[in-house]
């Protein structure tokens, strides 16, 4: 009896590890098919894609454990790309980046406004939003990158390229985040509280949880980490561009959810969200290093994306 | 004659738990056969197995004296097993004779092109609800109707598609006296025409009134069967409990500092005093809920409210919460965070005490939960557990271990034994009774009034959304002197 209850708790424990496994295997996979996966040069390059993603991810599960959804982010982080050149290039350093955040939390809070004060749906709200920053973006820039005659300030591009004990600045971010924000999460009643609103808000209501305040909390956490992550990219790219982070927002979700995040709310973790955004770019890298064809890549990734959806609905039912 | 359903030895595990242990069980054409048992007994297994939810380890089921394999609800549904459970999957958007013939409309054929027969439609809503003494308008959506409406639709659906067995898992949690009155004429009509029920409930003198036959499951075994005449409720209790049960009834307590008053117009005051049970009767949709709720800032109360002597303006839940009220709503899963654990939802409305420099401390959080869950004996005493997976007894306690984490002093409870065994509901009718013993104060609404009649100090009735009268223990309080004055 005793034993079988252990067993029970061990295959518990390893079906929660199952985006990890998945992620370890892939990595096995791949290593074994072709030797230049494990190349210094590539995981590096895998770490700096996943990192930026990494920083939209983890904002974007604050919303989805609400029981909410974010289209808008690819654009919010082009906003706050362009927006921190500008304002760089008139002031300074980090001026530019706290207007880049300042930029994607103020989209963050129209979003959480409209959904959690006037009941929009998430969907269409930020839908309307994605679109809407995408076009302000266009209007400020003028459709052109923004980096000034002679370029931005060199510590901020060094900032896209520099490396702290050998890992890359960019990196750090989203690790530090990750270490603060899931504290946040787990440890403080902010956190619980947004996990019991999206997992039954009527209860969380009932219990005297400001329910309408902690959703719109989450699209301000989500849209200035999209603003963060527009202004990493901008460093990396060595300018604001305008057209930057299309279908980012896909990307984010579709890493939530392999991560093991519900989209009715209420589950997720922050940690497994960075699985699944290293699955994702760990996937399109591998198909790159294998020669797959470009389109043949996107049938596969959508084919991944379902299948791990569709074993987690099947999961839960048995 | 052969059974038309009948079980041979049926056995079901889940991991190392046995839910069911060899079970003979079988109901013929005519018949009632009603199935009782405590939550956990392993009544919902057996039903799950009839209706092809799940399938047995061990065992034959036989439909009509041949042996059959389900695969899956269809397969139970495809030989005539229908199951009326709590909740009714009926479309709310399509009209009573939709839903009815729904998956089998009449259509007329012009060629290739089959329009639908909206005349033919109608009739054979009519005829079939006809049959159940039931006249409704049947274009009307079902989203209109009342939960019991609903049910006599889903019956009606049922004998459309010609199913002669039925199995009605608590078909009267939410149904009034009177609707209650309606379904057991219509289960004896459907009885007379030679149709089987499974009668599952765990109100046993409804048991008692309806059924032909009665069997006992407790821990997965039938420990009783009896027929008609030789079963009564106190035996049920004592076969399904495995103890004698205590007959409950309270003895007189002394009278604290009001704890909650609320004046409205004319109507008779709501006042609540520590040490003090105040019951709330009405029928469904009289405006119990209204009052519940504008007590709790839900809904702004149309009336002075003070707490504790002082006056108060209550703009929410946060708001009355910090003035000591808890309240637990009678849909359980509006008051519980279903896939959160045990001790997340005990802890949920006292996250603030709990929180040391801006972190919840969790080994006090821990501490409170394991006292509560001891306290409270909620099963299984594992604090990590989805509160989905309590059975409804247990959840009910969840909720109540919520407000008292909370150390509240008034608690609003609204149908607070709604679907839980007698087992169970007599253990919360004893926390309410320690609660209120201990300076509490508590404002139960039920549609149950015997359960108000037993519990309460005394009783408000609700009539059409103004509290129409105060019925007081020393004036003498039964369920019949309620029905009365609520006008049921």
């Amino acid at each position: 009896m005793k034993h079988t209850s252990t067993l029970a708790a061990w295959r518990g424990r390893l079906a929660g590890q199952i985006p990890l496994i998945s992620l370890i295997a892939l990595c096995i996979l791949t290593a074994l098919l072709t030797p230049r996966f494990l190349s210094p040069l590539n995981l590096t390059n895998i770490l700096v894609q996943s990192s930026i993603m990494a920083v939209i991810a983890i904002g974007m599960t604050f919303v989805i454990v609400g029981g909410g959804f974010d289209l808008s982010v690819g654009s919010t982080a082009a906003l706050a790309g362009c927006v921190a050149s500008m304002v760089m290039l008139q002031t300074g350093i980090t001026a530019g980046v706290v207007a880049g955040i300042m930029a994607g939390g103020a989209v963050g809070l129209v979003n959480g406004l409209v959904i959690a004060f006037l009941d929009v749906n998430p969907f269409i709200t930020t839908l309307g939003t994605m679109v809407l920053v995408r076009g302000v973006v266009f209007l400020i820039t003028g459709g052109a990158p923004v980096s000034g005659e002679y370029g931005l300030p060199g510590a901020f591009v060094a900032f896209g390229s520099e490396r702290f004990l050998g890992i890359h600045l960019l990196v750090w971010v989203p690790a530090l985040l990750l270490a603060i924000l899931s504290f946040v999460m787990y440890a403080t009643p902010y956190g619980r509280r947004v996990y019991a609103t999206g997992g039954g808000r009527e209860a969380a209501y009932l219990s005297g949880i400001p329910v309408r305040r902690v959703i719109a909390s989450t699209y301000v956490w989500c849209g200035a980490l999209a603003g963060l992550a527009g202004v990493m990219l901008a460093a990396r790219l060595q300018s604001g561009q305008p057209t930057a982070g299309e279908f980012y927002e896909l990307t984010a979700i579709a890493a939530v959810v392999l991560g093991g995040a519900s989209l009715h709310g209420g589950e997720g973790s922050l940690y497994k969200s960075v699985i699944g955004v290293f699955i994702m770019i760990v996937l399109g890298n591998a198909l790159n290093l294998l020669n797959v064809d470009s389109y043949w890549q996107r049938v596969a990734v959508g084919i991944v994306i379902v299948a791990a959806a569709a074993a987690e609905r099947l999961r839960s039912r048995s | 004659m052969p059974s038309a359903i009948s079980t041979e030895r049926i056995s079901k595990h889940f991991g190392a738990n046995r839910a069911l242990d060899q079970i003979d069980f079988d109901v013929a054409f005519g018949e009632v056969h009603a199935l009782v048992g405590e939550n956990g007994a392993g009544k919902s297994t057996l039903i799950r197995i009839l209706s092809g939810v799940h399938q047995p380890d061990a065992g034959r089921i036989l439909v009509e004296g041949k042996e059959q394999r389900f695969a899956g609800p269809h397969d139970a549904i495809a030989a005539g097993i229908v199951t009326i459970p709590q909740e009714l999957r009926l479309v709310p958007a399509l009209s009573i004779a939709e839903n009815i013939a729904l998956g089998d409309l009449p259509v007329r054929r012009f060629g290739p092109m089959a329009l639908i027969d909206r005349g033919r439609l109608r009739e054979q809503g009519r005829a079939v609800l006809a049959q159940l003494d039931f006249v409704p308008d049947v274009d009307c959506p079902v989203s209109r109707l009342s939960f019991a409406e609903r049910q006599l639709v889903a019956i009606g659906r049922a004998l459309h598609r010609e199913c002669r067995i039925f199995i009605l898992d608590e078909p009267t949690a939410a149904l009034e006296q009177h609707e209650i009155e309606r379904l057991f004429s219509v289960l004896k009509r459907m009885r007379a025409q030679g149709t089987a029920i499974i009668y599952i409930s765990h109100e046993l003198d409804e048991v008692v009134e309806v059924a032909d036959r009665c069997t006992v499951l407790r821990d997965g075994r039938v420990v009783a069967s009896a027929r008609r005449g030789s079963f009564a409720v106190a035996d049920l209790i004592s076969a399904m409990t495995g103890r004698v049960q205590d007959p409950g009834g309270s003895a007189p307590r002394a009278l604290g500092p009001t704890l909650l008053h609320m004046q409205r117009g004319n109507d008779q005051p709501v006042s609540v005093h520590a040490g003090e049970m105040i019951g709330l009767a009405g029928l469904l949709g009289s405006g119990t809920e209204a009052i519940m709720r504008g007590l709790f800032g839900v809904l702004r109360p149309d009336a002075g409210i003070s707490v504790g002597g002082e006056p108060r303006t209550l703009r929410g839940p946060a708001d009355a919460i910090a003035s000591g009220i808890g309240f637990s709503p009678g849909e359980r899963a509006l008051g519980l965070v279903l896939n959160q654990s045990v001790r997340d939802n005990i802890l949920l409305a006292s996250l603030d005490q709990v929180t040391r420099n801006f972190v919840v401390d969790r080994q006090a959080g821990d501490r409170i939960a394991a006292e509560l869950i001891d306290l409270l004996d909620i099963r299984p005493r594992r604090p990590e557990l989805p509160v989905r997976a309590l059975s409804g007894g247990n959840q009910q306690k969840v909720l109540l271990a919520k407000w008292l984490a909370r150390r509240v002093r008034l608690l609003l409870l609204e149908e607070p034994t709604q679907g839980i065994d007698v087992g169970a509901k007599a253990q919360i009718h004893a926390l309410i009774r320690d609660f209120v013993t201990r300076g509490g104060g508590a404002l139960i609404a039920s549609s149950d009034l015997a359960e108000l009649a037993r519990l309460c100090d005394a009783v408000l009735a609700v009539r059409q959304g103004a509290i129409t009268a105060r019925l007081d223990r020393t004036a003498g309080l039964d369920d019949a002197t309620l029905r009365t004055a609520i006008g049921a």
